[in-house]
């Protein structure tokens, strides 16, 4: 440090900003990610012959968390702006029941797909992606246009929208999953692996996460949320277009949760619309374990998605110890908690 | 009836920078202003007193964009204006400093500074909003310095700071952006000895860069020693608008209170 020359008068102003160092250290993120670090190395311990450390174990986690990390990175721009999403399990299974539609119909003849030959299986599986995610999107939007209109909190409306989403997506279906779709989404997506080792989902999964981090931590929208989770007043002082910013984030949220529908049919090769009901707590959990405020203005994507991988580890562990996997949800609960009393406790302290 | 106004250390011609003529505002069946007329000139403050309720944070907030007037003119710089929104009130060079401040706790410093308007990067990355962090800093840094204020740290969460650090944040925030005006809604109220006299001197500084100040308040002994005008409102009008020079208390208490004092007894005083 040289001492710089300040003109008489002149008061100097000096502030010592907390190094990088130091931040990443005190961070939730990089707390969670010791949690983690610890379950896994719990669970090989604990495990026969060390299974859970294997590289196919690991491939298993991947997959099974690829949903979630995506679903969690969405929600942490809705609770860092002071929104909920509740509607997302709703949104993943009405986007999935399009797609599987899309590409039942353009796929080839009903013979043909009963007999899962697909004659136009490439441009069918290309179509029913866009649709998923157009479908997703038009989702986030009417949710955003009725919180905006309606002047009432996401809460009650995606909580509405939860309800008529997953209704419609029984009606569209009479009820009966769409199945036997074409294997090459699976071989070619769903399941597929890069390198032969890393599931496609996952990589996906954490592009866009990456992404996302960028965007909140180093773009002007990033601050906007934040500053719009913070203090809707002040940023609308701030001349912020919180309306557009609504829209903005709820269209994030549902094309992720589009994204998530194609996953889900890519790996299963069937609809599942008696599923997703947690999907939403799942990722407000994860959200708020890793760090993320749940009265908004304060987010960590990289928290959100470490946190996300917790659920699978948990459930993967527990089954390969023969414990019941239900205890899986019990341990979430108590980590919820505990990340809750930690914002609950870092609010106070900086009141 | 404004043409009684020009206080004589202005009378050689010196423009407003801005002026607002018979501005009337009401919500639903309460008339806030009833035909406001005041000017700030370059370089002064300009107390803005008058008793709880007689229109004083809807002058300012009309001022500022907050709210648009129901009739009657603003004037910035000899030109008539029609401010729509805070947004385009900034654009002109207006600032405001609210009384609840009107910052985003958990934005930190730096982010407060610039909520709204921030710096981006040059080159790619300004396509897609990227801020320019480093410069936002150096610019706060700056601005900080220029006030005297101190911070502990400019990236942690204002929620962090002191009321009096705050408030000198939302000062330094609205001097920096200033480049015509700067309207302030009681600054200093709730604030220690020690703050309040950092927002004066931080007051003072943004008037000897020629900007006008228009400071609300409710302490009229300072403000007769502190500011270099006075304008009076009383029921939604500016009652009189005077120098401070030679000013008794007992004088501004009778033009503020009295039932029907007018703009030329005021300027008589
Ligand atoms: N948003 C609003 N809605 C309804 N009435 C309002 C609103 N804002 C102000 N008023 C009314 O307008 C009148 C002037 O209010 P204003 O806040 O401008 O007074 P003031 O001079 O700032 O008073 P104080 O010294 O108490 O801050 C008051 O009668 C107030 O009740
Ligand atoms: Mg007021």
């Amino acid at each position: 440090m040289t001492q710089t020359q300040t003109p008489p008068g002149a008061v100097t102003f000096d502030s010592s900003e907390p190094s990088a160092t130091r931040r990443v250290v005190t961070s939730t993120a990089f707390m969670i990610a010791i949690v983690v670090t610890v379950l896994i190395l719990l669970f090989g311990v604990l495990s026969p012959n060390g299974v859970f450390l294997s590289a196919g174990n690991f491939r298993n986690l991947a997959l099974d968390s690829a949903q979630l990390i995506l679903l969690a990175v969405g929600m942490t721009f809705l609770v860092g702006a002071g929104e909920l999403d509740l509607s997302i399990g709703a949104n993943v299974i009405l986007s999935s029941v399009v797609a599987a539609k899309v590409i039942t119909f353009v796929g080839g003849t009903p013979e043909e797909i009963l007999a899962g030959d697909y004659s136009n299986a490439a441009t069918a599986i290309l179509l029913g992606f866009l649709a998923a995610v157009v479908t997703g999107v038009l989702f986030g939007i009417v949710n955003a246009a009725l919180v905006n209109m309606l002047r009432v909190s996401s809460f009650i409306v995606t909580l509405a929208m939860m309800s008529a989403g997953s209704g419609i997506a029984y009606i569209v279906t009479g009820g009966i999953n769409v199945s036997s779709l074409p294997r090459e989404m699976q071989k070619g997506f769903g399941s597929a692996d890069l390198f032969g080792i890393i599931p496609i989902p996952a990589v996906i999964a954490v592009v866009i996460g990456l992404v996302a981090w960028f965007a909140m931590t180093k773009l002007r929208f990033g601050v906007h949320t934040l500053g719009m989770g913070s203090s809707l007043r002040a940023a609308e002082r701030a001349g912020i277009n919180i309306r557009r910013q609504r829209v903005k984030l709820f269209v994030i949220m549902g094309g992720i949760a589009g994204l998530v529908g194609f996953i889900d049919i890519s790996r299963f090769l069937t609809t599942n619309i008696q599923g997703h009901q947690g999907d939403a707590l799942a990722a407000i959990a994860a959200v708020v374990i890793g760090g993320t405020s749940l009265f908004g203005g304060r987010a960590s994507i990289l928290g959100s998605m470490i946190a996300a991988i917790i659920p699978a580890i948990l459930i993967n562990g527990l089954v390969i110890m023969r414990v019941g996997s239900f205890y899986q949800l019990v341990v979430t609960g108590v980590i919820l908690l505990i990340a809750v009393g930690i914002d609950q406790r870092r609010r106070a302290q900086s009141k | 009836m404004d043409s009684g106004f020009p206080p004589a250390e202005h009378s050689a011609g010196i423009m407003p920078v801005i002026e607002t003529r018979g501005i009337t505002k009401s919500f639903g069946h309460v008339q806030a202003l009833r035909g406001a007329s005041l000017r700030a000139y370059p370089g002064e403050v300009l107390a803005l007193i008058g008793d709880n309720g007689a229109g004083k944070s809807t002058l300012s907030n009309v001022i500022a964009g907050v709210h648009s007037a129901d009739a009657g003119e603003l004037i910035l710089r000899g030109e008539s204006v029609n401010v729509s929104s805070v947004r385009h009130a900034r654009e002109l060079g207006i600032e405001i400093v609210y009384q609840d401040l009107a910052q985003a706790p958990d934005l930190s410093v730096v982010q407060n500074f610039f909520f709204g308007r921030e710096l981006l990067v040059k080159g790619p990355g300004r396509l897609i909003g990227q801020v320019d962090e480093a410069a936002m800093r150096e610019r706060t840094k700056e601005a900080m310095s220029l006030l005297g204020a101190q911070v502990p740290s400019l990236t942690a969460p204002v929620s962090a700071l002191s009321g009096g650090q705050r408030q000198a944040i939302a000062v330094a925030r609205a001097v920096m952006w200033a480049t015509a005006a700067i309207v302030m809604d009681e600054p200093t109220a709730a604030l220690g000895t020690k703050q309040t006299k950092m927002v004066y001197d931080a007051v003072r500084a943004a008037a000897d860069r020629d900007l006008a100040v228009i400071f609300v308040s409710h302490d009229i002994p300072k403000m007769l020693d502190f500011a270099d005008r006075i304008a009076i409102m009383r029921h939604g009008q500016v009652v009189a608008q005077m120098p401070t020079a030679g000013l008794q208390l007992v004088d501004v208490l009778t033009t503020m209170l009295s039932a029907q004092a007018d703009a030329s007894e005021g300027e008589a005083a």
